[in-house]
């Protein structure tokens, strides 16, 4: 996914640098992890500065715990195999996947329900399936991640007729019909999403309704503001977190793992760069940090 | 094959193109958008083929291309979306609006064509996944089926054999033989390479036989399922080839600011692909220095 370069009022970061610096507390140290390319692989990368040094990245294309000195724009890119404990076929990935090997993905999308279905095939507007009003990617690895890794953290911008009563297209299944046993019975073996990291707050999951509840609010942001952006009634947790400002560090790890701004601020940062050469310039400067 | 062709497989991309690619062929690219042979398109292109019948996982510069210049009928994959940069706008036109011609689409998630391409190289008609189960991949895709464990297990969705007429895979090595040796990751490339009817290898450098036999573990293609053996150097730009050169985020972020309108892709197609006779004219128009630059912000980080 990509982010927003605006700053939120009063503060020296971006919602998407609170979506990134949020997300990233999710990886635990030892995990193996798989990561979506642009805020999802972001935050995987803070982790591994952070708190989670040993969590390993794996990408379908078949690359297995790279360092991650600089930041991949795509799974295949070369960057995404520097320094790998393991190169490897992707049908081997995903075999490893289904064996169990793998605890935790985060996954971006285009439209949400309140069990966590994700939609990243088609917006289907005034059309349908075969003539959809927004073609989006498909689902690439999204449904086999959500179908069998261990749990799954969504991110997504919050923002009107994304977060609906029902998506026009489940490509990556969340808790199904939220009633008990609905994965299982589908024959999914993964636990299915845990929480979902937006540009206003964190949901996550009743545990017994598998209905998503706001769980975190970000500075600045009233839950009556969420609400409004949700597509059915929302409920709101008793005990309502605030998320914390990012450290200093937190935010300078950030910046300069991605030292264009490409992920963070898309198109818009691509014509600030003078040319290649002072992207080369900037990736070999800032690798690794 | 006479048996001097089958000892040298050689030819120019623009021979085995015309020779193995026709108007309605089933095709397959190797790499998983980054060692993807984007020459080999620009060569399809250039020759006019229709009608293809395009399986794999996740391809987007390559289907991007194929579909805007017209070359696509249909779709069985995964992911077409330019990863950071965003949607890929040919891809959009030809589902959403038929332009240039209308796009058949059967979607799959990659684990999904990962087996489809097992099953295909193993020669069994069908393979089992635990993916796309209680989602609507299944209830638009009718040939994936849903099967009880005979064995008391989970039920599990079944998906059948690919197998397409034509697989274009980029290595870096290989000999004229057809061994094809790859670094890096190898995405699905030795299961299309086995499933394919047809194997145009094309790589980053020739090498001598006696090279590919001292790395015999890095053989990912041996040389009886290959037919045509192609040396294009650069030849996945403005994708990546590990250890040789890095992924062009820049000159990809030009070329889907250009082609968010139809009139701009084919401006960009007549400068960069019918504008240039071959592939070395395609990196003298890209620049070679520019490709030097890349070459050298891979070389920090990969060397092989």
């Amino acid at each position: 996914m990509k982010g927003s370069s605006l700053p939120i009022k009063g503060k020296n970061y971006t919602a998407s640098e609170l979506m990134a610096i949020t997300s990233c507390k999710e990886f635990k140290d030892w995990e193996v992890a798989f990561v979506g390319i642009g805020i999802p692989l972001i935050a995987g990368i803070l982790a591994k500065r952070f708190h989670a040094p040993n969590l390993s990245i794996v990408y379908e294309s078949g690359c297995i715990g790279p360092e991650k000195l600089r930041v991949d724009f795509n799974v295949g890119d070369s960057s995404a195999a520097d320094g790998a404990l393991c190169l490897t076929s992707e049908w081997h990935v995903f075999g490893d996947l289904q064996r169990g090997f793998y605890d935790i993905g985060v996954l971006g999308g285009a439209q949400l329900d309140k069990y966590g279905n994700l939609n990243t095939t088609a917006i289907f507007g005034e059309g349908d399936y075969r003539r959809p009003a927004v073609r989006l990617p498909g689902s690439g690895g999204g449904n086999d991640i959500g179908s069998s890794v261990g749990r799954v953290v969504i991110m997504m911008g919050l923002e009107k007729n994304r977060f609906v009563e029902k998506v026009d297209f489940i490509t990556t299944p969340g808790h199904l019909d939220g009633s008990p046993g609905a994965r299982e019975r589908a024959g999914l073996l993964g636990g299915g999403p845990v929480a979902v990291v937006t540009s206003k707050g964190v949901f996550r999951f009743h545990p017994e309704t598998r209905e998503m509840y706001l769980d975190t609010i970000y500075p600045g942001v009233e839950v009556e503001e969420i609400k409004e952006s949700v597509g059915w009634d929302l409920m709101v947790a008793d005990d309502l977190k605030l998320a914390p400002d990012p450290a200093g560090e937190e935010l300078a790890a950030l910046r300069a793992a991605d030292p264009c701004n490409l992920i963070m601020g898309g198109a818009g940062s691509r014509k600030k760069l003078s040319g290649l050469e002072e992207f080369v310039h900037l990736t070999l400067k800032y690798a690794g940090r | 094959m006479s048996d001097s062709a089958r000892g040298n497989k050689l030819m120019t991309l623009k021979e085995a193109i015309g020779t193995h690619v026709k108007s309605g062929s089933s095709i397959t690219f190797g790499g998983f958008i980054g060692r993807d042979c984007l020459a080999a398109v620009h060569e399809i292109i250039r020759q006019g083929i229709r009608d293809l019948a395009v399986i794999d996982d996740s391809k987007t510069d390559v289907m991007d291309l194929l579909v805007g210049a017209g070359c696509v009928r249909r779709w069985e994959g995964a992911y077409l979306g330019y990863g950071a940069i965003g949607l890929a706008n040919n891809i959009r036109r030809a589902v959403e609006k038929g332009m240039p011609f209308p796009l058949e689409v059967e979607d799959w998630s990659n684990a999904a064509v990962s087996m489809r391409f097992l099953a295909g190289g193993l020669n069994v008609p069908f393979m089992a996944v635990r993916s796309m189960l209680g989602s609507d991949i299944m209830k638009y895709n009718s040939r994936v089926k849903v099967m009880e464990d005979p064995y008391g297990g989970p039920p599990v969705a079944l998906v059948p054999a690919a197998r397409p007429d034509v697989a274009v895979i980029h290595a870096q090595r290989a000999d004229v033989m057809g061994n094809g040796q790859v670094w890096g990751f190898t995405g699905n490339d030795e299961n299309k390479a086995r499933a394919a009817g047809r194997v145009i290898l094309t790589c980053e450098e020739l090498v001598p036989t006696e090279q590919i036999r001292r790395r015999g573990n890095m053989t990912l293609i041996p040389f009886y399922c290959v037919d045509a053996v192609v040396h294009v150097p650069y030849g996945c730009y403005p994708q990546s080839c590990y250890g040789y050169y890095a992924y062009d985020v820049l000159f990809c972020g030009d070329y889907h600011e250009k082609t968010k309108t139809r009139e701009g892709f084919l401006e960009w197609l007549d400068h960069y692909v019918h504008g240039c006779k071959d592939h070395m004219e395609y990196c003298a128009r890209v620049g070679w220095d520019r490709l030097m630059s890349l070459a050298r912000l891979e070389r920090q980080f990969n060397r092989i």
